[in-house]
C-alpha cells in the first residue's frame, strides 16, 4: 500500500539517468535503504524530515541573511535520501580527479614559472593573460612542496547514459564540505543503523588529513606550528564552515584584523601578545588578500601578507593565484594538459566546450542557442549563466548582445540532462536532477579523496541548476565499501 | 589567545549575566505587581534596565505588560532580553571554536527561543511568568553548560571575569535605584522583600537576621556579605580569582595594571562597613563601587582586548 504511494508515479516522472531506477528495477545499492524507507509511514518519514531541519536549526547550521537590518537564520535545503554511489562508480572517480589535480597543478607550476605549455602552443597564451585571476605577483615564486592546489572541490555531473562529466574544477576556496560531514552526522540520527548495515565508507578523516597536510606546510621547523583558518568573518555566508573546520581541526580561526605583518613574518595579536603564524588556510579570496598588492580597499585581508608569502615565512592554503587553472575558458584545455604532463590519456570527460571568442564556435553557438547554456568564465554560484532551453527570446538577445561586446567573458556548453535521485517531497519520491562534489586533498604525501563528497540537488521540478542560490538543496553522499 | 576571542568571551558572558539579572527582576516585579495593584511603579527596574528617560519611563510604568514587552522582546530597545541574547550568540558565534558545541547550542537555543512569536503572544496574553520561568530556565542551562563543559583555561577566566564584573555592576546599580527611590516607595517590607527575592537573597537574608526587614541589613547583605553569591564583595573575590589565573610570563605589564585595579578595588570594599558606608553616603559609595568596575572594563579593553 505504501509502496505505491511513496513510489507511486516515480518511475513514470524519471527522465534520463536515475541513480535509483533503471528499467522499472530499483538498482542494488539502493535496495536497502528503499526497503527501509517502504516500511515506514508517511508521518514517521515527515518528522524525520521535521527532526533534520530542527537539528540543522539548533546546531545552528545556517546561514544568516540580512534583511532590513535584521538576520534570519536559514538552514541550506537538505533531503533525507541519501544519494549512494558504488564502489566500482567511486573508484574511477576518484582515479580520474587524482589524475586531473596532477594535470592542474603542473599547469600551475609551469604558467607561474617556465611556461613550458605555452611556448608549445598547447594552451593560447592569450587566453592565460587574459584571465583576471592570473597574477603576476605570482611568477617565478618557488610555493613549499610544489603544491598549488591543497584543497579542490571538483564538480561531476551525468547524462542520460550515466557518463561522468567534470563540470567544473573549483581550485580556489572551494566551500561545502562542512555539509559533507554534517549530513552524515544527521543521518545517523534520522536512521539509526543504516549507515553500517550498507556499508557505507566514512567520511570523518577529513579535517584530520587537512590538518596533517597543513601542519606539514609550515616553513619554521617546529614541532607545533601555529595554524590558523582566515575567514571574512560571521557574516560571509560559509562562516558556519569555517568554524566548524576550525574546531575539528583545532586550529585558531582568525580575521584579517586578528593578523598583522611585521618585518615580512605574520602575527596574530594575542592577549599575551603576538604570536607567529606558520600556515593559513585562508578562506578569503585572492583579491581581498592583501591591500597593499590586491584591492586597496579590502579590510578583509591582512597588509603585507603577500610579501611575507613570497619571502616563504609563511604558507598561504590555497595559494594564490589558482584561479588560472579554474577559468571557464582554461577548463576546455585540461584534456589537453593532461595528455601533455601526463602523457596520459584523461580518465574523466570534459563537457564540450565552446570558446566565444573563436568564431566558428561562437557562429555554431548562436544558431544552436536553445540548446546550450552559456556561462561567465569567471561567474560561480549560477549567477550570470544563461539555461538555452527555458530563456525567453529577450533573455538570449540580450546575452548575445553582450558576448558579442566581450567574447572572452563567456563560454558555451552544451546542455547536459543531468541525473537524477529520489527526493522526499510532501509524502511521496520525486526524481530531482543532482551533481557531485567531491573534495581531495593534496599535501606533500600525495592526493587524498575522502570517500563521499556534496550531492547538491535542483529541488525544483525539472530544474537543471544545482546552486543554492538558485534553489537547491543537499543530500548525503555515500560511497559504499563493496 | 586571541585578543578578539578574549573580547568575545568576555561580551557573551556579560551579556548572559545581564539576561539572567533583568529576567529574574521582571519576574518578580511581576509577581509584585499582582499583589499591590493599587500604585506598584516599575519605574525602578526601567532606571535600572533601559535607557528610556524620566518621561517615557513614567508612561508604562504602571503597564505591566507593556513593560514586560518592552524588556523582553522589544527590538528598539537595546536592553531588551531579545537583543542582548543576540549580542550574546552573536558573539559566541565568532568564538565557536573556543567555546564547546554543547554551549554553542545552548545559546543557540536560547535566541530561537527569545525569538519564537508564540512567547511573545505568551507575554500579552497568558500567564507571563511561566514565559519568564522557560527564559530563566534557558539562562540557568547555559551556567551550568559552561560549569560542566568549558575547559578551564584562559576562555573560562575570560568569561567568569565578565560575569562577575557584570554581576558587581549590577548589585550596585539595583541598590543605588532602589534606595533612591525609598522617599516616594512606600517604605515596608515588601518592599524589600521583593527585592531580595528578585536577586536571590530572600532565604539566606532570613537565616542570617532574624529581625524583619531592615535597610541596614540589606545594604551588608548586598554589599558586603562573602556568601551571598550576587554581592559586590563575593563579586569581585571571584574576579581576583578568576584574574589570578592570567598571572603567566606573557603580559606581565598588563596583568600589573589590572592586578593593582582590582586588588585597590578589593580592599576597599573588604574593609567597609555598613556604619562606613553610611557615613560616606550610600549613592556616593555606590557611585564609587560603579567607577571602579567601569575603570577595570575599560583596563581590560585596553590592554587585554585591544586588537584594531
Amino acid at each position: 500500500m505504501q509502496t505505491t504511494e511513496l513510489l507511486n508515479s516515480y518511475f513514470a516522472e524519471t527522465a534520463g539517468w536515475d541513480e535509483m531506477y533503471t528499467d522499472n528495477n530499483v538498482r542494488q545499492q539502493y535496495r536497502c535503504v528503499l526497503d527501509l524507507l517502504e516500511r515506514m509511514t508517511i508521518e514517521e518519514l515527515n518528522r524525520k524530515e521535521e527532526l533534520a531541519k530542527k537539528m540543522f536549526m539548533s546546531q545552528g547550521i545556517t546561514f544568516t541573511v540580512y534583511n532590513s537590518g535584521e538576520g534570519i537564520e536559514k538552514i541550506f535545503p537538505f533531503d533525507i535520501i541519501p544519494r549512494i554511489i558504488t564502489a566500482s562508480e567511486w573508484n574511477y572517480i576518484e582515479t580520474g580527479i587524482r589524475q586531473r589535480l596532477k594535470a592542474l597543478n603542473l599547469f600551475l607550476k609551469d604558467v607561474y614559472n617556465s611556461q613550458f605549455i605555452l611556448k608549445d602552443g598547447v594552451v593560447p597564451t592569450e587566453i592565460v593573460y587574459s584571465c583576471p585571476h592570473f597574477l603576476r605577483e605570482m611568477i617565478g615564486f618557488p610555493v613549499p612542496h610544489d603544491i598549488y592546489v591543497h584543497v579542490a572541490g571538483i564538480d561531476l555531473i551525468r547524462d542520460q547514459d550515466g557518463t561522468f562529466y567534470i563540470l567544473e574544477d573549483n581550485l580556489r576556496t572551494p566551500s561545502g564540505v562542512s555539509y559533507m560531514l554534517e549530513n552524515r552526522e544527521i543521518t545517523k540520527r534520522l536512521f539509526p543503523d543504516l549507515i553500517p548495515r550498507n556499508n557505507v565508507r566514512t567520511v570523518t578523516e577529513y579535517p584530520d588529513i587537512l590538518h596533517r597536510n597543513l601542519v606539514a606546510l609550515s616553513p619554521r621547523q617546529t614541532a607545533s606550528p601555529t595554524i590558523v583558518l582566515l575567514t571574512p568573518g560571521i557574516y560571509n555566508s560559509a562562516y558556519f564552515e569555517h568554524t566548524t573546520l576550525a574546531r575539528l581541526m583545532g586550529v585558531e580561526l582568525v580575521e584579517g584584523r586578528d593578523l598583522v605583518v611585521d618585518n615580512h613574518r605574520v602575527y596574530m595579536r594575542t592577549t599575551a601578545g603576538l604570536q607567529q603564524v606558520d600556515v593559513i588556510y585562508r578562506r578569503v579570496d585572492d583579491e581581498f588578500l592583501d591591500p597593499l598588492v590586491f584591492r586597496p580597499d579590502s579590510i578583509l585581508g591582512v597588509a603585507g601578507i603577500m610579501s611575507a608569502y613570497r619571502k616563504g615565512n609563511v604558507a598561504i592554503v590555497n595559494a594564490a593565484g589558482n584561479g588560472v587553472a579554474d577559468d571557464k575558458a582554461i577548463y576546455a584545455y585540461v584534456p589537453a594538459m593532461i595528455r601533455y604532463y601526463l602523457n596520459e590519456e584523461p580518465i574523466l570527460k570534459n563537457v564540450p566546450t565552446y570558446q566565444l571568442d573563436n568564431r566558428d564556435h561562437r557562429e555554431y553557438v548562436f544558431a544552436n542557442m536553445n540548446s546550450m547554456v552559456v556561462k561567465r568564465t569567471n561567474g560561480s554560484g549560477g549567477y550570470g549563466m544563461l539555461m538555452g532551453h527555458s530563456a525567453s527570446a529577450e533573455e538570449i538577445d540580450r546575452f548575445r548582445a553582450e558576448i558579442i561586446k566581450d567574447p572572452r567573458q563567456y563560454i558555451a556548453q552544451p546542455i547536459i540532462n543531468l541525473s537524477s535521485a529520489p527526493c522526499y517531497m510532501h509524502g511521496r519520491l520525486r526524481p530531482r536532477r543532482i551533481d557531485l562534489r567531491p573534495y581531495a586533498l593534496c599535501g606533500p604525501g600525495g592526493i587524498q579523496i575522502v570517500p563521499g563528497g556534496l550531492t547538491r540537488v535542483a529541488l525544483r521540478e525539472g530544474s537543471l541548476v544545482v546552486n543554492s542560490s538558485q534553489g537547491g538543496g543537499s543530500k548525503d553522499t555515500w560511497v559504499l565499501a563493496s | 589567545m586571541l585578543s578578539r576571542v578574549a573580547d568575545s568571551l568576555y561580551w557573551m558572558s556579560r551579556y548572559m549575566e545581564r539576561t539572567d539579572g533583568i529576567l529574574r527582576m521582571l519576574r518578580i516585579n511581576y509577581a509584585s505587581s499582582q499583589d499591590d495593584i493599587q500604585d506598584f511603579s516599575w519605574r525602578p527596574v526601567l532606571r535600572i534596565f533601559s535607557y528610556l528617560n524620566d518621561e517615557q519611563a513614567a508612561a508604562i510604568s504602571n503597564r505591566s505588560r507593556e513593560v514586560l514587552q518592552y524588556m523582553v522582546t522589544d527590538r528598539e530597545n537595546a536592553n531588551s532580553v531579545l537583543n542582548i541574547v543576540t549580542r550574546a550568540r552573536e558573539n559566541a558565534r565568532s568564538v565557536q571554536d573556543h567555546i564547546t558545541k554543547e554551549l554553542w547550542q545552548c545559546l543557540n537555543e536560547f535566541y530561537h527561543t527569545v525569538r519564537d512569536g508564540n512567547l511573545v503572544r505568551g507575554l500579552h496574553e497568558d500567564d507571563p511568568v511561566s514565559i519568564l520561568d522557560v527564559l530563566i530556565r534557558q539562562g540557568l542551562l547555559y551556567y551550568g553548560v559552561t560549569d560542566v563543559t568549558m575547559a578551564r583555561g584562559e576562555g573560562y577566566a575570560f568569561i567568569n571575569i565578565g560575569k562577575f564584573l557584570e554581576r558587581g555592576v549590577q548589585s550596585a546599580d539595583i541598590l543605588d535605584i532602589k534606595f533612591s527611590e525609598l522617599d516616594t516607595a512606600r517604605m515596608d517590607t515588601t518592599y524589600w522583600k521583593y527585592l531580595l527575592l528578585s536577586i536571590s537573597g530572600y532565604e539566606l537574608y532570613l537565616k542570617t537576621y532574624r529581625s524583619g526587614f531592615d535597610a541596614r541589613n540589606v545594604l551588608e547583605l548586598v554589599v558586603l556579605n562573602q556568601d551571598f553569591p550576587r554581592s559586590v564583595l563575593y563579586s569581585v573575590k571571584q574576579l581576583q580569582n578568576y584574574f589570578e589565573r592570567l598571572n603567566t610570563d606573557h603580559n606581565r605589564e598588563a596583568w600589573q595594571k589590572l592586578n593593582f585595579l582590582i586588588g585597590r578595588f578589593h580592599s576597599r570594599i573588604k574593609y567597609s562597613t555598613v556604619d562606613s558606608i553610611l557615613q560616606e553616603g550610600i549613592h556616593t559609595y555606590l557611585k564609587g563601587v560603579r567607577q571602579d568596575l567601569f575603570e577595570m572594563g575599560n583596563a581590560f579593553n585596553q590592554h587585554y582586548f585591544a586588537y584594531s
